[in-house]
């Protein structure tokens, strides 16, 4: 960091070289990097400098010589000096604003005194931060502020944590000559709508900061400032109650408030935290990096920590707020198991249950065979987890039928982009957004389901960037404040590649692909097949329009644009995979992006964006029944014979079973008995019907989870879970990010995951000795390739890596296939559109498509326990108006949603996001049922489910007391299986 | 809705070669999802699928057919 020049030891930092203009590398300061993540520097660093790297200025602040980067302000620059301006209105999560006029100073050769955070440095300058006079002047700053703020500073609840208090400290103010009993705000009343956080605009300064997070940071515009003067307030929505408004409730305004105005309920009820430890969120695919704040081993509060390389400092209400369900009473911390699933669970010891489902495992493989039973691992738990249970299945199961829930996701990805770049992640950092000049958004709600990457992804669309969004529904990208997509391909569900080849065909048909880069970087006999092939006119856009339903001029103004305006960069989720062609479609993506030279570089990529926290990890970890850690095929002799030599076991070299295979087997009694770590199929996956019969069928269901989930119902083994506070361990984000989860506090059960994991292999006769997780990265790193040079001491030091993290590249990989890719030459893929069986029919007219909300993660069985089930208490079914007319649906309504697979009920939404035709509706609450609609067609290279085409039909409810018949029968089951818990 | 594993498998296979022959010779794309099935199939799938080759005879398209004799005989 760059520090005070009398602190600076000329020999080594470089720094006694320089002068004004132009320094050589090395590189003395990045701005970005080189900066104390827990300092606040006022103002942020000029990330868009336009003058070249290590280019500094010097100034003299108070006698001291500051080398800084041309565009920062003299607020900062004193700051990265240790001469800290006082400051209100300022904090370098935002912009300077200038208001507070408390961080004023005087400039040499200046009049008056200018505010230091809306001052920019520059060369020469000589800048005096403390005399009489502007310590004067702060004092009666300060001194106006508190004639107008309550004095309760004792009991107020950000006593410790308050920038107004500390300022009336550092400004030395002593009395208030005004009094207190003149006009103020001291009785205006609080807003608690919110169930996180409070507002009590009494104790307001009116410094704005809330207002720009929620503007800047997050994106969403829903604070303002009303009135003028005297009656200026903050303002949610149209001055309206905060739970009423627009707000999200990401918190970006309750961490940015410098007073008790905006503060946690948590930290109101118990007090301010008295240490913290940095951490990783266990939600979505962002992964951002948080400061747990604690008090004894109690989490007070969740702050997004600034050090935090995919968030850099943001967060959204589940990973700020929804962390009460690691306490919740619904946790399960006993062991219990029992014989059938008609009978109440024994409470027993781990070495009991371990026993018990050994024993069971043993039967099970004695009578049908070793092939008939398998593992589940989760993208919910850590890497060193999902590493331990695909060993256990691989080692002591003694058979490949391990799998896991990205089965049900992204597993398309991982085919698509080995097949066409040859690795099985994507390309970029979520900073690369920064850089993006047009982005295609495809099958992707990032402002729900990656809500930081999302309001990263608007503050680069409010500086210019073009957007291009492709989905069937109007997500809120497609239009909002200062935002507004050029193109909303509103296409029909089912018909992405379709989509894709149209984009291809008009760039090559108008002659806009890249012919160089295709020439020098890919494999130009597969280019010139493929460029035969999507030439023909099938592909153009004309004749797509007949079955897309994106208007073909519509869709040749978004190719140009995406081919010529720049860095493109695409985005995608589930919307691209869970497709019978999901692999097709992801194939069809790098293509596009290959014949662009939209890849190797910043501002562009192909960009999966990840469910769950570690869905990449879980791929990474060899959870796949056909790959050993590292994507290496288990056919592989060198690649296998090198784990049998590590594991000191022979490994079956045929791939097993997928889930969705263990499920058909399961069915026909072929396969008995199943180990799940931190997942719920029976929830999350499609044809519940199917799934349930399958888990009927088992002999050993053994299920271990923080609570007592659907898929435990129909267990017979139920080991306790721990929460990702509760343990040491790794996720793997969307980025290929590597980043430290730590252990807060002691596992309720008594045991972490892995220790668990480690006990049933101990009782199935194949012992694995590790004393903590770290030893168990220590393996992986040993064994796979792009983790050679990953340890918990380097992630420590760096806080995340890249993978990959090797000799080549000991500081992680940020962006991939930079000089060449992976497979050496980029492949394009053939990808004939092929319609998917599902279609409909006069009895399903309609298609579904599902998807998620912002409130509610994935199967909900986390935040359906904290308060945000305020936001989103049942799953609903949006459909358009004229559908709903069509059939007398008001929203509100009870309406029967049935399909080729089964049929529930739910309450519509009649909204315009839809298309006619076109239904929607999320899965995160079992009750609801939305896998009992959805069916078993799958991708066709993967088996990932066909979740996003769903042939239905749907109508009013007259009987609103009715329940479909599968819903009564859950409500009974579940009934019968929570009675069994109380025994 | 449920289908039974053999239905399934089909199914599956002939997904397979409709998407992966494509822009082959018959040669090749029967070579292509010999080397998918057997990639990705766990043995006891292969092995059901070409035991009850007769019985599904008519549901499986001609590329899957040829691919799954060449199957059974590796098996």
């Amino acid at each position: 960091m760059l520090q005070r020049s009398d602190s600076v030891n000329p020999d080594t930092s470089g720094l006694s070289s320089l002068g004004t203009g132009t320094v050589a590398a090395p590189m003395i300061f990045d701005p970005r990097t080189d900066i104390d993540p827990d300092k606040d520097y006022g103002t942020p660093a000029p990330t868009n400098d336009p003058t070249p790297v290590g280019e500094l200025i010097t100034l003299h602040i108070d006698g001291n010589e500051v080398r800084v980067p041309k565009g920062t302000s003299v607020l900062r620059a004193a700051a990265m000096a240790d001469i800290n301006i006082p400051k209100l209105c300022a904090t370098d999560s935002l912009e300077a604003f200038g208001s507070c006029r408390l961080c004023l100073v005087q400039i040499e050769g200046r009049r008056g005194y200018p505010a230091s955070c809306t001052t920019p440095a520059e060369e020469g300058m000589v800048v005096k931060t403390q005399n009489d006079k502007v310590a004067k002047l702060r004092r009666n700053i300060m001194e106006m502020y508190i004639s107008d703020h309550p004095l309760d500073c004792l009991t107020c609840s950000a006593n410790g944590d308050c920038e107004l208090q500390d300022m009336a400290g550092v400004v030395g103010l002593r009395n208030v000559r005004y009094g207190y009993e003149g006009d103020n705000h001291l009785d205006a009343e609080k807003d608690e709508s919110n169930p996180y956080f409070t507002f009590d605009p009494s104790k307001c300064i009116v410094c704005s900061r809330c207002v720009r997070a929620c503007e800047e940071t997050q994106g969403t515009f829903a604070l303002t400032i009303s009135s003028r003067g005297f009656e200026s307030k903050v303002s949610a929505g149209q001055d309206q109650a905060f739970m009423d408004s627009e707000c999200v409730s990401c918190g970006a305004c309750v961490q940015a408030c410098p007073t008790a105005t905006l503060s946690e309920k948590s930290i109101i009820d118990k007090g301010q935290p008295e240490h913290s430890v940095i951490t990783t969120c266990a939600y979505c695919g962002v992964g951002c990096a948080f400061k747990a704040d604690m008090k004894g081993d109690e989490v007070v509060r969740m702050t997004p920590w600034k050090g935090g390389k995919a968030n850099r400092g943001h967060s959204c209400v589940k990973g700020r707020f929804a962390f009460g369900y690691a306490t919740h009473g619904d946790r399960i911390t006993t062991p219990m198991i029992r014989d059938s699933i008609d009978e109440p669970w024994r409470k027993v010891s781990y070495e009991e249950a371990f026993s018990f489902a050994a024993s069971r495992i043993k039967g099970i493989q004695k009578e049908f065979g070793r092939n008939s039973v398998g593992g589940i691992t989760s993208s919910r738990c850590t890497n060193e987890e999902t590493y331990l249970v695909q060993k256990l299945v691989r080692a002591a199961f003694g058979n490949n039928n391990v799998d896991t829930c990205a089965r049900v996701c992204h597993s398309p990805t991982g085919f698509g982009l080995k097949a066409t770049f040859g690795e099985s992640a994507g390309t970029q950092t979520f900073d690369s957004v920064e850089k993006t000049d047009v982005m295609m958004v495809i099958g992707a709600n990032p402002t729900d389901a990656h809500p930081v990457f999302g309001s990263r992804m608007k503050k680069r669309l409010r500086e210019g960037a073009k957007l291009i969004v492709v989905d069937p529904r109007s997500i809120d990208l497609v239009s909002g404040p200062h935002v507004k997509a050029n193109h909303h391909l509103q296409l029909l569900p089912g018909t992405n590649v379709a989509f894709i080849n149209a984009m291809a065909h008009v760039i090559i048909d108008e002659g806009l692909e890249s012919t160089t880069s295709i020439q020098e970087r890919c494999d130009v006999e597969s280019f010139e097949a493929w460029k035969a092939f999507i030439s023909d006119k099938r592909h153009s856009p004309e004749e797509t329009e007949k079955y897309s339903g994106i208007p073909a001029a519509e869709l040749r103004a978004a190719a140009r644009l995406y081919a010529t305006a720049g860095n493109g960069a695409i985005y995608y989720g589930l919307g691209v995979t869970e497709h019978s062609q999901g692999s097709s479609m992801v194939m069809g993506i790098a293509n596009l992006a290959m014949l662009t030279d939209n890849i190797g570089r910043e501002g562009v990529g192909v960009n999966p964006l990840r469910g769950q926290n570690n869905v990449q990890g879980s791929c990474d970890m060899g959870s796949f029944p056909h790959e050993l850690p590292g994507y290496r095929h288990i056919s592989g002799d060198e690649v296998r014979t090198q784990f049998e030599k590590a594991w000191n076991v022979t490994l079956d070299p045929e791939p097993g079973y997928r889930i969705t295979n263990m499920l058909d087997a399961a069915v026909e009694g072929t396969y008995k008995g199943l180990y799940v770590q931190g997942e719920d199929i029976a929830q999350s996956d499609p044809n519940t019907h199917h799934v349930e019969q399958a888990l009927k069928n088992l002999d050993c269901l053994i299920v271990q989870d923080i609570f007592l989930n659907e898929t435990a119902k129909f267990a017979h083994v139920f080991l306790p879970g721990s929460s990702f506070l509760e343990k040491d361990g790794t996720f793997t984000n969307a980025e290929r990010r590597i980043s430290p989860v730590r252990k807060v506090m002691e596992p309720l059960g008594g045991l972490s995951d892995w220790e668990v994991t480690l006990g049933l292999s101990k009782a199935l006769g194949y012992e694995m000795n590790y004393n903590h997780p770290s030893e168990i990265m220590d393996e992986i790193a040993s064994l796979t390739p792009t983790f050679e040079r990953v340890s918990y001491e380097r992630l420590d030091q760096e806080g995340s890596l890249q993978w990959p993290c090797n000799d080549e590249t000991p500081n992680g990989t940020p962006i991939m296939h930079i000089e060449e890719y992976t497979r050496g030459k980029g492949n394009f893929a053939l990808t004939e559109y092929v319609p998917t069986e599902e279609k409909v029919t006069k009895r399903f007219p309609m298609l579904l498509t599902t998807g998620r909300i912002l409130s509610q993660y994935n199967v909900g069985a986390q935040t359906r326990r904290t308060e945000n089930s305020s936001w989103h208490g049942e799953d609903v079914l949006e459909i358009h108006p004229h559908d709903a007319e069509d059939r007398g649906i008001v929203t509100g309504d009870k309406i029967s949603l049935a399909s080729r697979a089964g049929d529930t009920q739910l309450r519509a939404l009649v909204t315009k996001r839809m298309q006619p035709g076109v239904v929607y509706t999320t899965f995160h609450h079992p009750e609801s049922g939305a896998n009992i609609i959805t069916t078993d067609n799958s991708d066709w290279a993967t088996n990932c489910p066909e979740y996003k085409v769903t042939a239905v039909q749907v109508n009013k409810v007259l009987n609103t007391e009715d329940a479909s018949e599968w819903q009564a029968q859950f409500a009974a089951f579940t009934k019968e299986q929570l009675a069994y818990l109380d025994n | 809705m449920s289908t039974n594993e053999l239905s399934h498998l089909v199914k599956m296979a002939n997904q397979i070669a409709s998407n992966i022959g494509l822009g082959s010779t018959e040669d090749e794309a029967v070579d292509k999802v010999v080397n998918h099935i057997s990639l990705f199939w766990a043995r006891p799938m292969r092995e059901k699928i070409c035991a009850n080759m007769q019985e599904s005879a008519n549901d499986l398209n001609p590329i899957a057919t040829k691919a799954l004799v060449q199957i059974n005989a590796k098996l």
